[in-house]
Formats: structure tokens, C-alpha cells, sequence
């Protein structure tokens, strides 16, 4: 039996498998596919203070080796999920992690603040990345310094756990990573959606209402890879690992990389039951590697020249 | 908060046999890994490929029949998800995540007139749906079945509305080009219909084809405070409620109440035209 438990700050998963802010709902609708007791956390979809009716059809749109979409942050406002979601998600037998967002820095704090006392909740989770609001403009996503304002804020309205969700869509994410854990951060996701478009040449017309929006999926789990390893790399908080992660395998490439847990996205659209399913193939998939504790394989990346020789 | 139905799993199937129909569709028929009780028609799952052909994300296809322990899927050949489907080996393995949706209200009222309008491809929930009706009894002289098209050849199967009809049914055919049945789209045949006499003012409408029809559907609702029930077809994403990609909007004084948007995928895709409109 291999011990699967990780930490992010103080908040105790029993493993390392979370499910992504917008891919599953508030997670104990989707009981019959994933049970909440398989998973270490549900992440909630973005909740906003006031309500927000998201952006027009079409909202999402399928390429290649991912999946574009602009969903802007539907969703019914805090005091619906107050009253509705909340106590659908009491005495869940798992964590339950909100992700709040916001349009100011007055806006996050006031959410972290409205919902601090609550304890159907084990942790924030702070979307700074969101693409599809502001004309994908991103501006908590971007700064450094805008990013930490927003996390001091919300850390200082609560002593619950709080993670910094940060973009693919900056030059330097370590800068991010470096400013959240500095304004009190208790760990970090890496990453949200990288911005993409798609568009039909003969008709002219883009496949997303708003031209633009994010991508997710298969195509983007190098870029994540790469973003998470430079988070960890560069600050002593836990990084969250989050994109196109969909077997057990990738679980596994992004705790070597430098990640303490993972988030498991885009890949539940087209599996509901992927989270349940990879959390469960953990254990022997780390006993036949011979690892005792999930916690031994984290950031075990080694020198990629020293690598080359097996 | 829209949840996925109860019933709703992720199942392993396998491809039985393919059967052409039409110009460009196909009859799946797949076994999945358990016999399903007898479904609602027009709820739906989705569907893709096990071995790597299928796009990621599966597609959302009606129930067409239910025999022998299989689902039958009516499929118009499109894009890459439909011909994956539709050139897959008999033996494939197949993702079949269902039942989903609501499926069409039952055809009740003693004395109601219902007229089902299907175009194209949008045929694929009725036949269940009228043969479900007879089993409960509703008499098959309230049912008529108006089925459009282009053309002919997207009429796709004819067989199983032709036996229908001989059980009672009214079952008539319209195609733009004139070559089967009414020269025009269902809409002109119903109107022709009431011409004549051939059908009660008072009906009750439900409709599954294309966006144009169905706008078209919900005028003469409209119009003629009839009551109609549209089973929609949108992207989907994840067809169990959470990634919030097929927004259909609502009527904000419908009974859905005042949220913009209803999902069609656990809400719908069946939706009375006092809840939701397509604008």
C-alpha cells in the first residue's frame, strides 16, 4: 500500500488528484462517474461575487489535439453558491477547494471575505488567469506585482489555504510564482489555459464567438509541464500541476517535474470518470516502481545531460 | 444545479454493424457492456471510439432504436467525429457515456392532435418516440409524422415510419427538390394541411431538424399559441452538465426563471418553446 497522502500548506489530501476549476461542475453531481471519496480535492468552477452570464455560442470548439473555449466565467454569483452549492457539497468525502474571481483587487477580497467563515470550504483557489474576461486582456494573469495585491488581499481576509492559478500567457511565469508565494500563497497552479483562436478560412468565420479563448487538452501538456517545473523550480511553496494531464502516467511526469499534486482538466469531458480512475491506478502504479510514498518522487527530475545517459 | 440524470455511466460498447442509409448517413448499431432499460426518446450519449481514431471529444447522438440489448444511432456523416463513427470495423470498441438529456414528453391528452416535424437527419428521435406512444395506448390517429428534407436521399431510413403508418399513423414526407412526397419543407405541408381540413387547428408541436426549421417552428408556435417542444442540438463539450459550452437561451419569463441560459445538455435538449427561444 503506498502512502498517496500530499500537503498543500496545510490542507492534507489523501492523494495527489485534484479535478480542474470548470471541468467538473462542483464535482458531487458528477458522483456517478467520479466519487468524491476517489479524489484528493473538488475544485470548484470560478465563482464571481456578482453573477455573470458568460459569453455567447459558440463557446468551445475542438482542434487537433485540444479544445478551445470561451466560456467567460458563467456563473450565478456567491450568494447563489452560498445557498445552493454549498450545502450540496457538505460533508463531502473529499476536500473542497472554492475558485473565486474577480474584475479588482476590492472584488477577490470581498469574495475571500463573504466566504472565509465557511466551512464546507478546505481551500481558495484564485483565478488570476482567467482568458476569457476582459478581452483577454488578463490583467491579475500578467503583473507580478498586480498578481501579489490580489493574493494579499485575499490572504488577509483568510487563514484558509490559498492558491495562486496562474497563466501560461506571461514571458516569465517563474516572476508570477515568485510574487504569489511573496504575498502569502500557499501554493500554486500551473497552469490555466494558454490563449488560442481557431478559425474556418472559407467562411471567415472564427470558431468562438469571442475570436479568442483557451486552450486545453493534449497539445498543451509540454507548455504546462514546463511552466509547472519552472514554478517549482523557483519558489518553496507546492506547485498544483494543471494541463492536458489525462493518465496516470502524466500524473506521475508532473510530480517528478516538481509538482506536489495535479489537476485533471479537459480530459473528464470527454471521461467523467478519469479522475476516480487515475487516482485509483496510483498505488500500483507506484508499487511496481518500487515507491513507498507518493511524496518520494516529487521533483526528482534529474540534470537533463545526465539524463541523456541514462 | 443541472446534474447529469441518475441513470447516466460511462459504458464500453462495441460496434455490431454499420448500415448505410440515405446519401450520407449510417445506422450504428452498438451492444454495450449491459442490456439499458427501455429510453426516453430523444435523450442522447455520446459517443467515440476506443482506439485512438475518434477525436477527444466524443460526440452527442439521439437514440434511434433500442433491439435486441443494443442502441441504434442515426448519424449524418460530417466531420471528423461522425466518419470515425461511421468507418469504424464491426467489433470496435466504443465510449458510450448515457442516457443523457430529458427525451421528448409524453404524447398524453385524450384528445390532443400532435404533430411530430423532423428534418434530415433531426428524424432520428421520433420513430421510438411514435412507437413508444402506440405501446401506451395513444391512439395512432392523433399522431402525425411530417418528415422534410433536402432531398430524397436525406430522409434517410424510410422503413420503419412506413410501418408506422400502416399501424394508423399518418406519415408524411416533404423534400425542397420535390423528389418525395410534398414539393417544399414541413412547414408548407402542415400549413397545406390545414388547409384543407386535414388536421385540427389545436395541435401540439414537436420538432428535431435544422436551426432554420426550428426557428421557424417557434414562430408558428408563437404566432398561433400552439404548444411546441424543440429538441435541440448544440456543441458539446462533456453532454453531463459541466463544461458549460451549449448555452441555449432561455425566455425570461419562462418557467426555466430568470438565468440567461439553460444547458442543453442536462436541461435539455428537449425544451418547451415557453422556456427557452432561439431568438
Amino acid at each position: 500500500m503506498v502512502d498517496l497522502a500530499v500537503s498543500l500548506g496545510s490542507l492534507r489530501l489523501r492523494n495527489p488528484i485534484l479535478t480542474a476549476s470548470g471541468t467538473f461542475g462542483h464535482g458531487l453531481e458528477m458522483r456517478a462517474f467520479t466519487p468524491a471519496s476517489k479524489v484528493g480535492a473538488l475544485v470548484s468552477k470560478t465563482v464571481t461575487l456578482e453573477p455573470r452570464a458568460g459569453n455567447p455560442a459558440p463557446r468551445i470548439s475542438e482542434t487537433e489535439a485540444g479544445f478551445l473555449n470561451s466560456i467567460g466565467l458563467e456563473n450565478r454569483g456567491v450568494e447563489h453558491y452560498i445557498a445552493h452549492t454549498l450545502p450540496e457539497v457538505a460533508g463531502a468525502d473529499t476536500r473542497i477547494v472554492t475558485n473565486i474571481g474577480g474584475e479588482s483587487v476590492a472584488d477577490y477580497a470581498r469574495i475571500a471575505e463573504v466566504l472565509a467563515d465557511r466551512e464546507e470550504i478546505d481551500a481558495f483557489e484564485v483565478n488570476l488567469s482567467c482568458p476569457n474576461v476582459h478581452g483577454g486582456k488578463l490583467p491579475f494573469g500578467t503583473v507580478p506585482r498586480v498578481a501579489a495585491e490580489v493574493i494579499e488581499a485575499v490572504r488577509a481576509v483568510t487563514s484558509k489555504p490559498v492558491f495562486a492559478k496562474l497563466s501560461p500567457n506571461v514571458t516569465r511565469i517563474a516572476d508570477m510564482a515568485v510574487a504569489v508565494e511573496g504575498a502569502g500563497a500557499d501554493a500554486i497552479t500551473a497552469v490555466n489555459t494558454l490563449l488560442g483562436m481557431a478559425v474556418d478560412w472559407k467562411s471567415g468565420r472564427p470558431a468562438l464567438a469571442t475570436v479568442q479563448g483557451g486552450y486545453s487538452g493534449p497539445g498543451i501538456r509540454p507548455v504546462a509541464l514546463r511552466c509547472a517545473w519552472e514554478c517549482a523550480r523557483n519558489v518553496s511553496i507546492p506547485v498544483i500541476g494543471c494541463g492536458g494531464i489525462s493518465s496516470v502516467e502524466h500524473v506521475l511526469e508532473f510530480l517528478v517535474a516538481g509538482c506536489t499534486a495535479v489537476q485533471i482538466g479537459t480530459a473528464s469531458f470527454a471521461d467523467p470518470t478519469l479522475p476516480g480512475r487515475i487516482a485509483g491506478e496510483l498505488d500500483g502504479e507506484l508499487a511496481r516502481a518500487g515507491i513507498e510514498r507518493v511524496g518520494d518522487l516529487i521533483g526528482t527530475i534529474r540534470d537533463g545531460r545526465e539524463a541523456q545517459r541514462g | 444545479m443541472p446534474a447529469p440524470p441518475s441513470d447516466a455511466r460511462l459504458l464500453h460498447a462495441r460496434l455490431v454493424h454499420v448500415r448505410p442509409t440515405g446519401d450520407d448517413g449510417v445506422v450504428l448499431r452498438v451492444r454495450p457492456e449491459r442490456e439499458l432499460p427501455p429510453l426516453r426518446a430523444s435523450r442522447f450519449f455520446m459517443l467515440k471510439r476506443l482506439d485512438g481514431t475518434s477525436p477527444m471529444i466524443p460526440r452527442p447522438f439521439s437514440i434511434y432504436r433500442q433491439v435486441d440489448g443494443c442502441l441504434e444511432f442515426l448519424i449524418k456523416v460530417m466531420g471528423r467525429g461522425t466518419r470515425a463513427l461511421a468507418e469504424a470495423p464491426e467489433g470496435a470498441e466504443l465510449s458510450v457515456v448515457g442516457p443523457l438529456g430529458n427525451g421528448w414528453p409524453d404524447l398524453d391528452g385524450e384528445s390532443a392532435s400532435w404533430v411530430l416535424l423532423g428534418g434530415g437527419v433531426g428524424a432520428a428521435p421520433f420513430p421510438m418516440l411514435i412507437e413508444a406512444s402506440l405501446a401506451r395506448g395513444v391512439a395512432p390517429g392523433r399522431i402525425h409524422y411530417l418528415l422534410g428534407a433536402a432531398t430524397k436521399g436525406l430522409l434517410y431510413d424510410l422503413d420503419w415510419p412506413r410501418d408506422l403508418a400502416e399501424r394508423g399513423v399518418r406519415f408524411l414526407t416533404a423534400t425542397d427538390d420535390g423528389s418525395e412526397g410534398f414539393h417544399g419543407n414541413v412547414l408548407g405541408l402542415l400549413e397545406r394541411l390545414w388547409d384543407e381540413g386535414e388536421l385540427p387547428r389545436e395541435v401540439r408541436l414537436l420538432a428535431c431538424g435544422p436551426d432554420p426549421m426550428l426557428h421557424a417552428v417557434e414562430r408558428l408556435a408563437r404566432e398561433r399559441d400552439l404548444e411546441a417542444w424543440l429538441s435541440l442540438e448544440t456543441l458539446m463539450g462533456c453532454g453531463v452538465g459541466i463544461c458549460n459550452g451549449c448555452p441555449v437561451p432561455t425566455r425570461p419569463d419562462g418557467p426555466l426563471g430568470a438565468w440567461g441560459n439553460a444547458k442543453c445538455c442536462v436541461e435539455g435538449p428537449v425544451f418547451s418553446t415557453r422556456e427557452v427561444t432561439l431568438g
